[in-house]
């Protein structure tokens, strides 16, 4: 879109989310449609938030809750894996991490600036079986 | 085939969305959980509208869209109007010869909040089930005018604290009871007519796919927990809402040709509508001494529209 | 297919049956109506015929006018052609709707039949719905008569869903003394009407599922002026040629001569009345009269009336020594909106013209011959005295005392 006059963009307030035709949106992911500048997508809504989520991997069942339950399209799940978290639509809202059902949990809150391995190293241990049954 | 998309969670997640991040709903608002399901639920060609509301003005503020389907906003009032003129023009389309994909067949869906639905838009919707246009209306029911910071609707449940329906020194609130609008577009004769809320993902993606399968006009009122206006953390959405469904506060049914009813989800353990209440700073001045009363009739309330409902649904049998 | 409806060359239409052919022979593919007095008949004739299979579209029977409009907005975005009918106090009820379109650029064709807006409630023609409609966007094109009912509304298709102007174009005709009277009207074959209009080529379509639009967005301050400019840019600039191209189509076609301004006596008239609707006819009569006394008295029509010409009307309004303005709408505080237009349109131009303003006609009260000789008497005063001889302001054809204000 071009922004540098009254009459330079199209009428009625038209949008449109997709460049030339978008025939079975459907069944194209994210990373194989040409969004245009005007779809959402191409934003980043990243400055609303003070917490964010970080993955960690080893714990993740892959039961996609986080996955249903996100309300910003910002958890990546691929071939039923969950692969990652899309940090230019996640608002921070914290759902992911409260609807995690693995001890412990696969996802949780960090302060934005949190550096993710230094994260990732503190992360609370699984509990061993062995010291559930002593 | 698309049955099997939604058979598990894991299946469900291979779906591609067509709604878009970066709009500007509140974090942790479950307008968007549920518009995600509902789209999600089909692999056909969507044509949408929605009235005037927080789902509208957070997804196609110029010059950035959230919809990768078409979609068209006019008014508060008319969004069932817009969707069923747009299946008009398809079906006149399609009588002459002239529809671009003449082999594709599109499904028409109309979202709106409760201001939108039981207030303001209610006779356009009446209208539009009345003469049958193959369309779905999902209400997106936050029980507020949340778009334009927290006045009551016909929604608002007793009780609760709106900014129109203050609890004050002499006041509990909002004095009048949530209508039922299930009961009213029951009424209606509508082919299909369902409650949904978005933490019981199953119940609601197969009810949405029946809806979809159905010719003639469906309503779907769907449980939408407002963080901003029933005032709990943005995280708690699904926590809340399982209390809603659990507490039967807000039960999971579908009305078919306006008289045969189902319940489609029973609590294993049915909780307190104590705690639900106790959860939302909307409800936190019925605890004291003067309004505790008023928590044990709205237990009586629930425990009376369960008990109608499941008479309701024997009586089907 | 619907079915072909043999017409005469000459029918014998009241104004709401030439509106509804004219809605037939554009073969609409969405009509979304609500019935109200005196346009009800537009609804039922076109009802009539989708019942016989005339019509092949959809037809749908809203709950109100505005969901009638609602669902024309709905249909009109998906991608086909679109058109209804109201008056009064639905056009009204409607009023909100009306500005979506227009700045939804979606192309509708509504056609008004005028009538009075209670309180208290009337169910005759008078302007006030028409003047309601204004500032809405759309393009308003009046009518005199059954005859222009038909030709106006094949305009109106042809125009508004042009794609320089993708507006929404009203056709008014006034309540009852046009939509209920029956005149000689001449037709053309189907064929012929449709090609004059032509196919409908869609835009933005909804329907084009490879091609998803947003219709409807929302602009704040950021980008609200913009659009707004870029809607009023093509009302002024590209309506009255694309108006004018299918006038002289018109004319080629069936040899009846339709003007942006219309003007009648009008080549050295000193004194002219400028009024809408089935009152040109009468003052052109009376202008006869007096022109057989040897008075050079002219009227001048409104046809289009927005876009407002300002430029044509003082064009045809320059030689003139004493103009009157007729409303029929109650201006309810102020001077008549057609004062207004033609002090606009004047102002600057160096005429020095004596201007005043009539109210008449309010709630279908008749417009008398002797009323306009008495409007024509003042103006000739005026003219002679070179400034207004009476108030600026007059009720014309009122019981009881002269009432006036200015």
């Amino acid at each position: 879109m071009v922004e540098n006059g009254w009459d330079t963009f199209e009428i009625g307030t038209i949008l449109r989310p997709f460049e030339g035709p978008a025939s079975d949106v459907a069944n194209i992911l994210p990373e194989d449609r040409s969004y245009t500048k005007s779809n959402s997508f191409s934003v980043s809504v990243a400055d609303w938030r003070i917490e964010k989520p970080l993955f960690n991997k080893e714990h993740c069942i892959d039961c996609q809750f986080c996955w249903i339950y996100c309300p910003d399209m910002s958890i990546i799940s691929r071939d039923k894996k969950m692969i990652g978290i899309d940090y230019d639509h996640c608002k921070g809202c914290g759902i992911c991490v409260e609807v995690c059902p693995t001890t412990p949990k696969s996802l949780l809150m960090f302060p934005e600036q949190k550096d993710e391995e230094a994260a990732l190293s503190e992360w609370p241990k699984k509990e061993k079986k062995e010291a559930k049954e002593n | 085939m698309f049955q099997a998309k939604t058979k598990n969670l894991k299946n469900f997640s291979t779906s591609a969305e067509r709604f878009e991040g970066a709009n500007l709903l509140c974090p942790g608002c479950a307008h968007s959980i549920i518009v995600r399901e509902v789209l999600n639920a089909t692999n056909d060609n969507l044509i949408l509208a929605a009235s005037t509301g927080c789902l509208e003005v957070c997804t196609a503020v110029y010059p950035h869209t959230s919809w990768d389907a078409s979609w068209i906003h006019i008014g508060f009032e008319n969004g069932s109007s817009a969707v069923a003129g747009a299946e008009a023009m398809y079906k006149a389309l399609k009588n002459k010869g002239r529809l671009k994909q003449p082999d594709r067949t599109p499904k028409f869906v109309a979202f709106g909040g409760d201001g939108a639905t039981y207030d303001i838009g209610f006779q356009w919707i009446s209208g539009c089930f009345e003469r049958g246009h193959d369309m779905m209306y999902v209400c997106l029911d936050n029980e507020v005018y949340a778009n334009t910071g927290g006045q009551r609707s016909s929604s608002t449940p007793i009780g609760a604290s709106a900014t129109t329906t203050p609890a004050g020194r002499i006041s509990y609130g909002e004095k009048q009871n949530k209508k039922d609008i299930m009961a009213i577009m029951a009424a209606h004769g509508a082919p299909y007519v369902a409650q949904v809320a978005p933490n019981k993902w199953k119940d609601m993606v197969a009810k949405i796919q029946k809806g979809f399968a159905t010719e003639g006009p469906v309503f779907i009122n769907a449980m939408s927990a407002c963080t901003t206006e029933w005032k709990f953390a943005p995280e708690d959405t699904i926590a809340i809402s399982d209390l809603a469904t659990d507490s039967l506060v807000f039960p999971l049914y579908e009305i078919i040709d306006g008289t045969k009813l189902n319940i489609t989800y029973r609590p294993k353990n049915v909780i307190p509508v104590r705690d639900y209440l106790g959860a939302q700073g909307r409800f936190k001045h019925l605890f004291t001494k003067q309004n505790e009363y008023l928590i044990d009739e709205w237990q009586a309330r629930v425990d009376a529209k369960w008990e109608q409902l499941q008479r309701r649904e024997e009586a089907c049998l | 297919m619907a079915e072909l409806f043999e017409l005469h060359d000459i029918e014998v239409w009241d104004g709401n049956m030439a509106a509804s052919h004219a809605l037939r022979q554009a073969q609409v593919d969405v009509v979304a109506a609500y019935p109200i007095t005196p346009s009800t008949p537009i609804v039922e004739n076109y009802a009539n015929f989708m019942a016989n299979g005339y019509v092949d579209g959809e037809f749908v029977m809203a709950e109100s006018e505005h969901g009638a409009m609602s669902c024309c907005i709905g249909a009109s975005a998906a991608g086909g052609r679109v058109a209804t009918a109201t008056s009064s106090q639905g056009f009204a009820l409607m009023l909100e709707t009306l500005y979506s379109a227009s700045g939804m650029r979606l192309p509708i064709v509504l056609n008004v039949v005028n009538r009075a807006i209670g309180a208290p409630l009337n169910v005759n023609g008078d302007h006030s719905d028409m003047y309601m409609g204004r500032d809405s966007g759309w393009i308003q094109i009046d009518c005199y008569n059954p005859q222009d009912a038909y030709d106006m509304n094949l305009v109106a298709f042809r125009v508004s869903e042009d794609h320089d102007i993708r507006l929404p174009a009203m056709v008014h005709q006034d309540g009852f003394m046009t939509s209920h009277t029956a005149q000689r009207v001449k037709t053309l074959a189907d064929d012929v009407a449709y090609k004059f209009i032509g196919e409908f080529k869609p835009m933005n379509d909804m329907l084009d599922l490879d091609h998803p639009v947003t219709h409807g967005a929302q602009t704040e301050e950021d980008w609200h002026f913009e659009h707004k400019a870029r809607q009023h840019h093509a009302l002024m600039s590209a309506v009255l040629p694309k108006i004018q191209e299918a006038f002289d189509a018109l004319k080629a076609l069936t040899g009846r001569q339709y003007n942006i301004v219309e003007s009648y006596n009008m080549d050295d008239a000193d004194i002219a009345i400028v009024c809408m609707g089935t009152s040109v006819e009468t003052a052109e009569e009376v202008s006869n009269e007096l022109r057989a006394q040897g008075i050079k008295a002219g009227v001048v029509g409104i046809r289009i009336f927005r876009p407002f010409p300002l430029e044509q009307i003082a064009d045809v309004l320059k030689g003139c020594k004493a103009i009157a303005a007729l409303d029929r709408s109650s201006p309810n505080g102020t001077v008549g909106a057609l004062f207004n237009e033609l002090a606009g349109a004047l102002f600057n131009t160096g005429t020095h013209a004596v201007l005043t303003n009539y109210i008449y006609g309010l709630g279908g009260r008749d417009l008398t011959k002797s009323s306009l000789h008495s409007i024509y008497r003042d103006l000739q005063a005026n003219a002679e005295a070179g400034c207004p001889t009476t108030s600026l302001q007059q009720f014309t054809g009122l019981r009881g005392p002269k009432l006036s204000f200015f």
